[in-house]
């Protein structure tokens, strides 16, 4: 029982982590068709500038957690946001009118790009990095099962920004614009919204949600790695894909799903925990070949 | 005419798209050996009753009789195989291949696609790419002799109308039963498009039992070449009979023109 | 198109081959970081030029595709003959080709029949590991070779069904899942050899070590020197069937499922019988030079196929213009040779390629030498 709940536990960390990386993927996806595969990268971008304004914090004099907290999020989220904004500007829009493929591609290798820099040119970057424990380490024990406050306090703030960005969507003009621009390009366009603005504000929206994932990462797992981005890309996409590319639901719904999966690998296959990954994409895989689309996509129109 | 089954036939053929319904229970029927035009407002569903004849989308609900078998729901090669081949709206041509490659592709059910023969009997397989070229030119002759020079040119470098004449010729070249022209003088002048319907005759004339059914908008070219028209409006067909009987159905008159 | 003079097809083809052979003694004999840094603009500026005068063209038009190849493996044997005895050069040679093959399998793929593979790395260790587990034993090692093609195959057959069922995005995703993992299910699987990898025995054909050094005419010849000519015949093997696919109706029917699905389907060329045709040749590809390049190396380990080294493949490909042959080989030896002559630049190659590949995309999608018309297979042809 007592282990249930502590699978259930690091279920739902890491399906609102995979949320939050696969929201990215269908706001992108949504406004412009388009996947773009460094997002992954920018998790750990944005995991190791928060890492950055730690150590500057720390050695400016700032000791509490609480303002240290306060500086890793921001400027992990701040400078994601401008990164992912950068990204959009240079190596999606650019490529817009080119095969699809080439976005794939050279967002794949932006990734790299990010991943090598980070890897290169942050001290120490090759090896994994610690990361501070920044919230508070009260916990509660309920039988055997131990209930920790940092826990508590990531899910709320990671629920807060789902239910943060979905009212963002649905209230604010902002919202509507980015909307409209998802539906129709060249409607929203005649309607006066400036397109280039909204996609690069939405680039900026969900890689702040994916930095933010990062620091949530490195909290949870107390280190960083230049590589973990690359296969938590990977995991949000296929959880963006499992839920349909464009559903906002379905993106929250699939990171659950995945990490779901992974849980389910876990305690099927005890021997190696390395397998539930492979159980997982193996999962994903069939139900792609189930659903060339996603559990909730779009039917592919042509039957050839 | 009477007494022979027709080539083709649809029974309460249906198609919906979501919410839209593009085809709403037509019944239409294809002769041998005729010229049948293919006339309606936009939107009417002509070219989503070719892509459903062609199996690119299965039909909702109804039937499809081509030479007494069912196709409805054949996959594209299959109704490919069967004998019908078509042109697109949007000219289809691979740009990037040469004009003969194209045409290759229309030949495809021609050809011998083993690997063996491929990579190892060169001699054969270049036997079979002079005939394959030979077929190609005669056909492009037809139509305009220069471009059956042109044969190995680069799609990309052709212009606009030689394109669609090399797509004409792409359906014909695996010798079709049926063969269903989307628009080809879309985009062409009076002149361009006399020439082209008059090759087309004189196509049809070179291949004998050659039905065709055609998607048009220009009047006067479903005057002088159609034998019979059928008038579709909102998926169904409205009309159907020769060009002075239906032009002149005070129905159609009504759907075209707006008139009560 | 004119009929060339057969002495003219020789000697077109000897200078070209020449050419070839010179540019890559000087990248290979170049010792200091300043005499390569050299060399590659001696190459750069050569290329560029004898493209933009249209002299490399014309010279390789008239030499013909046969001829061409003749002397390219003439001038390869030159060198192999010059650097006899020096085994750090002649790793480097045989690498080169090995990684040429296995580019020309994810060429067919992605090339030919449009569909990316990045899983390429994991590919090749496939053909590797069946090398390390069937080369122990009593089978002669061309048939661990082939099996080493044959096994890359079948695995790759496990995605077939879902790469035909998808397009796109979600088909990338379908190898990318596969490139990242692999590694993982390597390292925990101790049946073989873990995170430690596998040894394996070098190569032997009718009794002959390929590993031994030997004395041949008074010369010192080092082994690597047999495992290049036997990779030179890899190579050679592979772009030969390579073209001959390419330049026949395998090719046309290719191109027309990458180039137009809906079309293609509509003229009755099956889609998911060519795609399958692509992949499992081009994997099969991948996994021999996996075989041969595990033997040669002597020992294989997971950590040699990340989906990095995946990445590093497709980014080959693209390099050398998605299409192009010639670009290819040269962006093969380039990616394989430059890393390890300027040592500052080994730390930093994943981050030179990939930056290379985005300026490629992004200013030049057509990479960087365009890709070429298929030539005629029939009369027509030169």
């Amino acid at each position: 029982m007592d282990l249930l709940a502590q699978y259930v536990m690091n279920g739902v960390m890491l399906g609102l982590m995979y949320a939050l990386v696969a929201l990215g993927f269908t706001l992108f996806f949504g406004v412009l068709d388009v996947v773009q595969f460094a997002h992954g990268d920018v998790l750990t971008a944005g995991a190791f500038a928060g890492l950055a304004a730690y150590a500057v914090a720390f050695h400016a004099g700032v000791h509490s957690a609480v303002p240290q907290l306060l500086a890793v999020v921001l400027a992990a989220t701040l400078s994601m946001a401008v990164l992912g904004a950068v990204l959009g500007r240079t190596l999606v829009l650019p490529l817009k009118s080119a095969p699809p493929l080439n976005v794939l591609l050279a967002t794949l290798m932006g990734g790299t790009v990010l991943r090598e820099c980070i890897r290169l040119f942050y001290p120490g970057g090759s090896q994994p990095q610690r990361f501070p424990a920044l919230l508070p380490s009260a916990s509660w024990s309920l039988g055997r099962f131990t209930l920790r406050l940092d826990n508590v306090l990531m899910i709320l703030a990671g629920v807060a920004l789902v239910a943060g960005l979905s009212l963002l969507l649905r209230r604010t003009r902002l919202g509507l614009q980015i909307r409209a621009v998802a539906q129709d390009e060249e409607t929203a366009r005649s309607m006066g919204i400036d397109f280039r603005l909204v996609v690069l504000v939405t680039f900026a929206i969900g890689s702040g949600l994916a930095a933010f994932a990062g620091v949530m990462h490195g909290l949870y797992y107390n280190e960083v790695n230049f590589s973990s981005g690359l296969l938590l890309g990977v995991i949000g996409f296929s959880a963006a894909v499992l839920g349909g590319l464009g559903s906002l639901g379905g993106a929250v719904l699939g990171g659950f799903l995945f990490a779901g999966l992974q849980t389910l690998g876990a305690v099927a296959l005890p021997f190696a925990s390395a397998y539930k990954d492979v159980f997982a994409f193996a999962v994903v895989i069939l139900l792609m070949t189930w659903r060339p689309t996603g559990l909730i996509g779009e039917q592919l129109g042509e039957r050839v | 005419m009477t007494g022979t089954a027709p080539l083709l036939s649809t029974r309460e053929l249906t198609r919906h798209f979501g919410g839209v319904v593009a085809l709403a229970g037509l019944d239409l029927e294809v002769r041998r050996g005729e010229l049948l035009g293919l006339i309606g407002p936009n939107g009417s569903g002509k070219t989503t009753f070719f892509n459903v004849l062609t199996g690119i989308f299965p039909p909702t609900e109804g039937d499809i009789l081509f030479a007494g078998a069912s196709i409805a729901r054949s996959t594209p090669q299959a109704v490919y195989r069967a004998g019908i081949t078509r042109t697109f709206q949007r000219s289809r041509l691979c740009l990037e291949l040469s004009i003969f490659d194209n045409l290759a592709i229309g030949a495809h059910g021609r050809l011998e696609h083993g690997f063996v023969f491929n990579v190892f009997r060169r001699k054969a397989l270049g036997r079979q790419a002079d005939e394959i070229a030979a077929a190609g030119a005669d056909l492009l002759e037809v139509f305009d002799p220069p471009l059956a020079r042109r044969l190995h040119e680069p799609m990309a470098g052709v212009a606009m109308i030689d394109r669609r004449r090399v797509e004409i010729c792409r359906a014909l070249m695996s010798r079709p039963r049926l063969l269903l022209l989307d628009e080809p003088s879309a985009g062409m002048t009076a002149d361009e498009t006399t020439r082209l319907m008059d090759d087309l005759l004189e196509v049809r004339r070179r291949f004998g039992e050659l039905t065709i059914v055609l998607i048009e908008h220009a009047m006067s070219v479903i005057q002088r070449v159609t034998d019979r028209c059928v008038v579709l409006n909102y998926g169904r067909k409205l009309c159907e009979g020769t060009f002075a009987e239906v032009s002149s159905d005070p129905e159609v008159r009504r759907a075209y023109l707006g008139l009560r | 198109m004119t009929a060339y003079r057969p002495a003219l097809r020789v000697l077109s083809a000897l200078a070209l081959g020449a050419v070839i052979g010179i540019l890559i003694y000087g990248l290979l004999a170049a010792e200091s970081e300043k005499a390569v840094g050299l060399v590659l603009l001696a190459v750069a500026l050569t290329v560029a030029a004898g493209l933009r005068t249209g002299v490399l063209p014309r010279l390789a038009r008239a030499a013909g595709s046969g001829p061409l190849l003749g002397s390219v493996a003439l001038a390869g044997v030159v060198l192999i003959a010059v650097f006899h005895d020096d085994p750090f050069v002649l790793l480097l040679v045989a690498r080169a080709l090995l990684v040429l093959v296995a580019c020309l399998g994810l060429h067919v793929q992605f090339a030919d029949a449009g569909v990316p593979n990045f899983a390429g790395a994991a590919f090749f260790g496939v053909g590797g590991y069946t090398a390390a587990v069937l080369g122990a034993g009593e089978i002669p090692h061309l048939l661990v070779l082939l099996a080493s093609g044959a096994m890359a195959a079948a695995v790759g057959s496990l995605l077939l069904l879902p790469l035909l069922r998808t397009r796109g995005h979600y088909a990338a995703l379908i190898t990318i899942a596969f490139g990242l993992l692999f590694r993982t299910f390597l390292e925990v699987n101790e049946g073989l050899g873990g995170p430690q990898g596998l040894k394996l025995p070098g190569l032997r054909i009718l009794g002959f070590a390929f590993n031994d050094d030997r004395q041949l005419l008074g010369l010192e010849v080092s082994g690597f020197a047999f495992y290049c000519l036997a990779a030179g015949v890899l190579a050679l093997g592979a772009v030969w069937l390579v073209r001959r696919v390419e330049r026949s109706w395998l090719g046309v029917s290719l191109d027309a499922v990458r180039l137009d699905e809906t079309a293609a389907a509509c003229f009755g060329i099956s889609l998911g019988r060519w795609k399958i045709a692509a992949l499992t040749l081009g994997n099969a590809i991948v996994g021999v030079a996996g075989g041969l390049s595990a033997m040669m190396v002597g020992f294989i380990a997971p950590n040699n196929f990340t989906f990095q080294e995946s990445l590093v493949l497709v980014s080959i490909l693209l390099l050398g213009g998605l299409g192009n042959l010639a670009g290819l080989a040269a962006a093969a030896l380039i990616v394989v040779w430059v890393p390890e002559k300027l040592q500052p630049i080994q730390e930093f190659r994943y981050l030179l390629f990939s930056v290379l590949v985005v300026l490629v995309l992004v200013l030049r999608p057509g990479g960087l030498v365009r890709r070429r018309a298929r030539q005629a297979f029939g009369s027509a042809a030169a």
